[in-house]
This record gives structure tokens, C-alpha cells and sequence, in this order.
């Protein structure tokens, strides 16, 4: 399984066209953010059982905390903030046009979860 | 990387070529998984984008918070996201040759996958036992079950992908060189992970 060929003991045998990856998180910071994505967990659930918090702060709140579940996850986990730009341009990308797909495809069929739907 | 390197009398000695380099300097094996995962995002867009389409549309059934059981969504959150953690730290253990401890981050990381799953079955089972709810009976029980089994099914993928190299770390086939396909696994299972994150927000919180 090992390579044979293979001369440096970590995943970054590209030299200098990895410039960032020497930056790699720590193992607390791991933990830390396993701590941050744990909370926000929780405050996401605990948000559905306030009475009376109006639907359009209760559905950009959640939004919001996700993304941030999602940025912390990418960021620090896939080492996609420390690692090469190329691997962050072949991610955003696609990750852009599928955001794009799911608006196109709520306003192709009048599904927006903010707006109301208006009757005819 | 290979480019050559001047030696004292005009010698020019040129380093071993890794064949897994290619000419953006990058590893492309790492450059080939981050283009999958791209392409599965427009894939899950797709499924999130058709199931939010169809919200509130169904003519029969019962609906998403009639069946919906919260706290054990939450749970399998934790659980997923807590996997993601172990990930982590099982590709770290690697990278510094640590195989002993890297292994049993990699079946902790393939046990708290395969908790997932159980808990998704139980979830499925109840859905058509208790409430009559499945693929062809509404616009919801076909959107909800396409979505949620094929990240299921990427799930599962994923814990036989880690039991593997659980296997082969056990074995003594897997050290610090093979560090990069933990990492590229690592990058899967993390996907998984993430579009987890935007269905439990979506789908099951979202009212």
C-alpha cells in the first residue's frame, strides 16, 4: 500500500506549489471547532422551540448558522483554507452553480421559503 | 519538487519524480477528489433544489412534520459531525507516522458513520411503517427518500472506503507515505458531512 516512490513522510511532497499548507491546523483548533460546530448544533435545535421568534428570522438565522457549520468545515477540516487556491477555484465553483440550480429551480416552481406564495 | 538541483562541480542531480505530481505542481489524485466533490454539490444542488421545489406540494400523504422526528435528526448531526472530528485527527496521527492511534481514529470515524446509517434506516422504517410514507406515495415521499438515500448511500460508501484503510493500517499496509489517500478520504467523508449540514437545515429545521 505504501508507496515506494514516495519520499517525504506527508501528503505535501508537492513543494512549492502548496505555498499555504505548511500553515495546517492544530490539533486543538480541531477541537475547537468540533466544540464551535457542537454549539451551533445545538443553538439551530433549540432555536425551533422559541414561541413567537417570526418565520423570517427563525429561516435566516438557520441559513446563517449552516453556512457557518459549512465554512468551519471546509475551512479548517478539509484544510481548504490553508491549502492551494486551485482546490478552493475547483470547489467554489461548482459549489456556486449548485446554489444557482436550487434558485432556479424554487423560482421555476414559485418555491421560495421567505416569501409568501401569492394566490391567484 | 523535480526540478533539478546544482551540485558542487557543475553535477546537475535531479530529483525522484512522484507520478502522482502533475503539471499544476499539485497531488492529482487530491486535485481529482476535490473535482468529484464539485460535481457532487451540483448533483446534491439538484436533489435539495427539487425536493424544495416540491414543498408543500403533495396531494396526499402525510407531510414533513407529521413523520419529522427532530431530536433524533439532531442526534445523527452530532454524530456526523463528530465523525468529522475523528477525520481529522486520524489523518493527523498518520501524517506524523502515528498508524497505531491514526487506525483507531479511522474506525472510530467508520463506527460513527455506520451509527448514521442505523439511525437513517430506523428513520426510513418508521417513515413507512408508522406513517405509510414512501417513494411513490407523494411528491414529498419520493423527493425526501431520492435525496436522503443517496447521501445514505454516500455514507455507506464512505465507512467501507474507512474500514479499509482501518483494515490495511491494521495490517501494516499503510504508513506516513499513504498519508495523502487518508487525506483524500478524509475529503469525502467531510463532503458527506457538509451536505448533511445544508439537508438537516433545509429540509428537517426549516418550516
Amino acid at each position: 500500500m505504501a508507496d515506494s516512490h514516495a519520499p517525504a513522510p506527508t501528503s505535501h511532497r508537492a513543494g512549492h506549489a502548496e505555498p499555504a499548507a505548511t500553515g495546517h491546523a492544530t490539533v486543538r483548533t480541531y477541537w475547537i471547532v468540533a466544540a464551535v460546530l457542537a454549539l451551533i448544533t445545538a443553538i439551530e435545535l433549540a432555536a425551533l422551540y422559541v414561541p413567537g421568534l417570526p418565520n423570517v428570522v427563525l429561516v435566516v438565522g438557520l441559513l446563517l448558522l449552516s453556512a457557518a457549520k459549512f465554512v468551519l468545515v471546509v475551512g479548517v477540516f478539509m484544510h481548504l483554507k490553508y491549502d492551494s487556491p486551485i482546490f478552493r477555484t475547483m470547489f467554489v465553483g461548482p459549489l456556486l452553480i449548485a446554489i444557482g440550480i436550487i434558485l432556479a429551480l424554487m423560482a421555476l416552481f414559485s418555491a421560495f421559503i421567505l416569501l409568501p406564495r401569492q394566490v391567484l | 519538487m523535480s526540478g533539478p538541483a546544482a551540485g558542487g562541480h557543475g553535477a546537475v542531480a535531479v530529483a525522484p519524480h512522484d507520478p502522482n505530481i502533475g503539471t499544476t505542481g499539485l497531488d492529482n489524485r487530491k486535485l481529482g477528489m476535490w473535482i468529484f466533490l464539485g460535481s457532487d454539490c451540483m448533483f446534491f444542488g439538484a436533489l435539495i433544489g427539487t425536493y424544495l421545489a416540491y414543498k408543500g406540494k403533495s396531494l396526499s400523504g402525510p407531510g414533513p412534520h407529521d413523520v419529522f422526528n427532530i431530536p433524533l435528526t439532531s442526534l445523527s448531526a452530532a454524530v456526523l459531525l463528530a465523525s468529522s472530528l475523528f477525520m481529522v485527527l486520524a489523518l493527523h496521527d498518520i501524517q506524523r507516522n502515528d498508524i497505531k492511534h491514526g487506525a483507531r481514529w479511522l474506525l472510530a470515524t467508520a463506527l460513527f458513520g455506520l451509527w448514521f446509517v442505523g439511525n437513517q434506516v430506523y428513520e426510513f422504517a418508521e417513515f413507512v411503517i408508522y406513517y405509510d410514507l414512501k417513494l411513490w406515495t407523494s411528491l414529498f415521499g419520493s423527493s425526501f427518500f431520492v435525496l436522503t438515500g443517496f447521501h445514505g448511500a454516500h455514507v455507506t460508501g464512505g465507512v467501507i472506503w474507512l474500514l479499509l484503510l482501518w483494515r490495511l493500517a491494521k495490517r501494516g499496509l499503510l504508513d506516513a507515505r499513504d498519508a495523502t489517500k487518508v487525506e483524500i478520504a478524509g475529503l469525502y467523508w467531510h463532503f458527506v458531512d457538509i451536505v448533511w449540514i445544508a439537508i438537516f437545515t433545509v429540509i428537517y429545521l426549516i418550516p
